[in-house]
């Protein structure tokens, strides 16, 4: 450093005490040993422990789980093609969506991803023929079929059973798990003596006929 | 100059009268048999701070020399570092056992799901085995 250059400003003591602070906090060792890590991932290990058991008898909420068959709810007196109606069923908590595509198709599913639960929405301009939108990571579902076709989520929507009157409006009917066909989600609500289903027939008195006998179903 | 190199602990238990013939050995056992000993270090010595000296910055030469206070050990520690990688593992396995069985619960399969959550119970066990294989060590 020449004589010219200029003198550096005597430090503020103040905040020399500051960064002197700082530094020791910086320079101190961690006292959390080995064995106290180790003791945590026990901890760890045990709470993923309880939360698999806790899952697996039901602490989390299916859609269209309910004790007993769910009861057949109007959803509305029409949907024209293109259009989608969000509605609940069979439970209030049980958010779910109607779409009815271009071609007619009537398609209906629950409205929570199932990546992280948020809401599924219909998005008529995007893919060929519209696809189930969510918007939280970008998760698409397969308007026909309810199946994932890109983004995150690790299954495809649980379905929400709809059929159409001949006066045009809509009713949903029951519900069917993620993987699960619309038929086997009806039976297994309703139980198997239904038409259509595995046990029709088999022996016994069958039971009623179902309602929707004399709708046109076009799920 | 005393007889002993260093100064006596006034703390220390009295010495038992001399052996007849020369006591075996002990056993090594990690720790010292009074407990007032095996307090940690910030217990027994409050003036010294977790840095243990390098972090202040007056001292500019720490210890007494070359390998002065390195783990006497290495094999203790070594094991202790293996048991903590194990455990870890075993807790990413979990981990990714934990996303199947609320996948399968979701979907409907209980009997799967509750095959998922036997194995992540197993693992905790092996966790807790691994924890507590060694509990003489310090």
């Amino acid at each position: 450093m020449s004589v010219t250059d200029p003198q550096p400003p005597a430090p503020d003591p103040r905040a020399d005490a500051a960064q002197e602070a700082l530094r020791d906090r910086i320079a101190a060792d961690s006292l959390t040993t080995r064995r106290d890590y180790l003791r945590i991932v026990a901890t760890v290990s045990g709470g993923l422990a309880v939360g698999g058991v806790a899952v697996a008898s039901g602490i989390l909420h299916r859609h269209g789980d309910s004790e007993g068959a769910p009861e057949p709810k109007k959803v509305a007196d029409r949907i024209e093609p293109g259009e989608s109606l969000a509605f609940r069923y069979p439970g209030d908590e049980d958010r779910a969506i109607a779409v009815r595509m271009d071609d007619g198709t009537l398609a209906g599913y629950s409205a929570v991803c199932t990546h992280l639960a948020c809401a599924v929405l219909w998005r008529k301009e995007r893919g060929s023929e519209g696809e189930l939108y969510c918007p939280c990571h970008e998760g698409i579902f397969d308007a026909r079929t309810g199946e994932v076709t890109a983004g995150p989520p690790p299954r495809g929507l649980p379905k929400v059973i709809l059929i159409e009157q001949v006066d045009g409006s809509v009713w949903a009917i029951g519900t069917a798990r993620s993987g699960e066909s619309l038929v086997e989600g009806f039976c297994r609500q309703n139980g198997d003596d239904r038409p259509g289903c595995p046990g029709f027939g088999a022996g016994g008195p069958a039971g009623p006929a179902p309602k929707t006998a004399e709708r046109s179903e076009r799920t | 100059m005393s007889e002993t190199p260093f100064p006596r602990d006034p703390g220390a238990p009295e010495a038992a009268g001399a052996a007849p013939e020369p006591p075996r050995p002990p056993a090594y056992t990690p720790g010292s048999a009074q407990p007032r000993l095996n307090r940690p270090v910030h217990e027994r010595y409050p003036q010294i701070r977790p840095t243990s000296g390098y972090g202040d910055p007056r001292i500019r030469h720490t210890g007494p020399g070359p390998g002065a206070g390195t783990e006497q050990e290495p094999e203790r520690s070594s094991k202790l570092s293996a048991r903590l990688t194990l455990a870890l593992t075993v807790v990413i396995g979990q981990l990714w056992g934990l996303t199947i069985v609320v996948d399968e619960w979701m979907a409907g399969d209980t009997g799967t799901a509750w095959w998922g959550a036997g194995f992540l119970v197993l693992s905790f066990l092996v966790v807790l085995g691994i924890w507590l294989v060694d509990p003489k060590d310090r």
